[in-house]
């Protein structure tokens, strides 16, 4: 009797715990607005990294002004394959549109070729998929540009001399790549000849990782001037490194930061310059270009113009071999003299 | 209680019934929650993205159950894949090059068996080194770069779909391969070596089972299961990178463990793995069907894991008519005997 008693204790144990479980997610999950204008999904590289969130902020903002709805999720993880689940039921949920930034252009390619064979309108940003897969992809600012400003940055600080180093995310990041690629162009140009690019490390985005290959560039190069991180979470954990071995006067950092972030850095003097574009805005723009697609007032075809609400007027162009594109703008340098301007 | 009634009730104690159940409430919820979830294009395709980490978790049940671990599963995808991208880019036929990455697959499973299993080193320390070392070889082997020119009549493998476009074949793939690994563990002799090993190690050297051979063929059996998910994962996403897989192994021993195979070795089944991968599966894809945020996501999983398996010591409890408090602190493998492998024969068959 003992044993059978046992036996549906232990299922009833297991089942309290799913049940508990069933509970607690119908009171987290709220059902969506019904709202008149378009049902947008909003899909960013992952949901962990503050940046998405300020696209999230923007993209909200804008389906305010334009009457639409967005929903906002991703992954945990950053992966491509990760993103797939999320553009199946985004599929399933029937959404007018999906606006995505993907780490792995092609992982994500067939699930939105599925999305689009349903009439579902694809947008890319920042991290943009096959060009086959998608209507027009929003880039934040041009890969040339964001190249010759980081080592403009450095430069600057370093009085245009010595050994730099480049800490990365990962080494199959393509706009990581694409922007080291256009700082070895840069480097390449006479004012830049007495500086010297000794290697790339990568941090995988991660801070544990991030301020291992900066202290790991400190040991291996005595000689080093500067470290340009064009990652949001390996700029500050490079800042926070040098400012624990007060290596902040002997090497200059720039980067790709938030300000929110870098504050303390730059106010410490372990942070003279780092650009970034304003990611609500981005958030802001992608959605615009959704529902300008939507409205059927954007295709694709290059020259086509429309007003971006607060943004002002905007045109699809082609910009570093892509198109079509919608550009954001130029880098945004923050300085100790700005910073106290921006905040996110 | 008649007899039947004991059988009944001793159905009703398995995991794989406890799973079940929960697969069920869970639909019963996300029903509940989206109207989208029961039609019959999600119900269906919901698995699908899934499905290479299914194969994963199939190969390296074997190995769970042998009482070892296998954490370089996830490199050796990466390595079979980038080796195929190279292979196919070079000119060779895309048949001949996806076989030619399942050959690499196994043999990479094949290195790991023989550390291990001739050798007699830990499993843990062995496979940790060549997760890094495989995933190394694997950036070697593509860089940075990413491959995916592949050609369509190959990528329906793992991305097609039948049917009016709604049963995908990578579903099917899944299913055809938990069934003939099934019948490899629960009705060969080589799946009862399997299980023996995993109980006793000792005494199954003893009872003259050819030890370290099984061992051996279970890691390569986990590199091969590893160069199949590879196909698949080429066929679903379309795309081949040295990075390929890299944040899914805790997904891995995630449908591992909840599908109730004991991580000291010596129990569990195919069926419940299976049936793991599917309410994971399920519970994500409900999940974001009323868009729960990916951390919260995350959290639920975690939380089902930890009450698997405080459910499935009980439940172990239970069968083994032991005291709870004997159970619930586990001792070593080498001390407990028959209990264990006990698990793996049909519960009704033997009282």
């Amino acid at each position: 009797m003992q044993r059978r008693r046992l036996g549906i204790v232990g299922i009833i144990a297991g089942l309290t715990v799913l049940v508990a479980l069933a509970v607690t997610l119908s009171a987290g999950a709220g059902t969506a607005k019904k709202q008149a204008g378009y049902k947008i999904f909003f899909l960013p590289k992952t949901t962990t990294i503050p940046v998405f969130t300020q696209n999230g902020i923007g993209a909200k903002l804008a389906a305010k002004a334009l009457g639409d709805s967005v929903t906002y999720n991703g992954p945990t993880t950053v992966s491509g394959a990760a993103q797939v689940p999320f553009i199946n039921t985004a599929i399933q949920q029937h959404f007018n549109a999906i606006v995505i930034s993907t780490p792995d252009p092609a992982a994500v390619a067939p699930a939105l070729k599925r999305a689009a064979a349903k009439g579902i309108k694809v947008i890319s940003y920042d991290g943009d998929t096959l060009p086959s897969s998608r209507t027009i992809f929003v880039a934040p600012t041009s890969n040339a540009l964001i190249g010759a400003s980081q080592v403009e940055a450095i430069g600057k600080q370093i009085g245009y001399s010595g050994q730099i180093a480049i800490l990365s995310a990962t080494p199959t990041s393509p706009n990581q790549n694409t922007w080291i690629k256009f700082m070895k162009a840069t480097l390449k140009l006479p004012k830049y000849k007495n500086m010297k690019l000794v290697t790339t490390v990568y941090g995988n985005d991660d801070p544990t990782d991030s301020a291992k290959a900066t202290a790991g560039l400190i040991q291996a190069y005595p000689d080093l001037k500067g470290i340009i991180s064009p990652t949001t979470v390996g700029i500050q954990a490079a800042a926070q490194e040098l400012q624990q071995e007060n290596k902040c006067s002997t090497i200059k950092l720039t980067g790709l930061g938030l300000p929110n972030d870098m504050r303390k850095y730059v106010k410490a003097g372990c942070a003279g310059a780092f650009a970034l574009w304003n990611e609500s805005d981005l958030g802001y723009l992608a959605t615009y270009v959704a529902h300008e697609v939507l409205a059927g007032k954007l295709t694709g075809k290059i020259g086509q113009s429309f007003n971006a609400g607060k943004l002002g007027k905007k045109t699809v162009v082609v910009s570093d071999g892509n198109k079509p594109v919608v550009v954001l703008g130029p880098p945004l340098v923050f300085t100790p003299q700005n910073i106290d301007k921006y905040h996110f | 209680m008649s007899r039947l009634g004991h059988i009944l009730l001793r159905l009703l104690a398995r995991w794989e019934t406890v799973l079940i159940v929960a697969i069920v409430g869970v639909g019963i919820w996300a029903t509940k929650s989206s109207p989208y979830f029961l039609t019959r294009s999600n119900l269906l395709d919901l698995v699908t993205p899934y499905v290479f980490i299914g194969l994963m978790a199939f190969g390296l049940t074997f190995v769970v159950i042998a009482a070892e671990i296998d954490i370089s599963v996830i490199s050796t995808l990466a390595v079979s894949i980038v080796c195929f991208a190279r292979i196919f880019e070079s000119g060779v036929n895309v048949w001949l090059a996806g076989l030619a990455g399942l050959g690499i697959a196994t043999a990479l499973g094949l290195g790991n068996g023989l550390l291990v299993g001739l050798l007699n080193l830990p499993s843990l320390a062995i496979t940790l080194g060549t997760l890094a070392a495989y995933g190394g070889l694997a950036f070697v082997v593509l860089g940075g770069s990413e491959a995916s020119s592949f050609p369509t009549n190959y990528t329906e493998i793992g991305g097609g779909y039948l049917w009016n476009g709604q049963l995908p074949v990578a579903l099917l793939v899944l299913l055809g391969f938990a069934l003939v690994l099934g019948l490899l563990l629960h009705a060969t002799r080589f799946g009862r070596y399997v299980f023996t090993i995993g109980s006793n190690r000792e005494a199954a050297r003893f009872s003259g089972i050819p030890v370290a051979r099984v061992r051996v063929t279970v890691f390569a059996l986990s590199g091969f299961m590893a160069g199949v998910a590879g196909v698949i994962y080429v066929g679903n996403f379309g795309s081949a990178r040295a990075d390929a897989g890299a944040t899914s192994l805790l997904d891995v021993v995630t449908a591992v463990v909840l599908g109730g195979v004991d991580i000291f070795g010596g129990a569990g089944s195919m069926f419940g793995v299976l049936l793991a991968l599917i309410l994971v599966a399920e519970l994500r894809n409900g999940m974001q069907l009323v868009n729960v945020a990916g951390q919260t996501q995350d959290i639920v999983i975690g939380v089902l894991l930890l009450g698997a398996i405080l459910a499935g010591n009980l439940i172990r409890a239970a069968q083994t008519n032991r005291a709870l408090a004997g159970r619930l602190y586990r001792r070593r493998k080498e001390v407990v005997g028959h209990d264990q492998v006990d698990s793996s024969v049909p519960k009704g068959l033997e009282t």
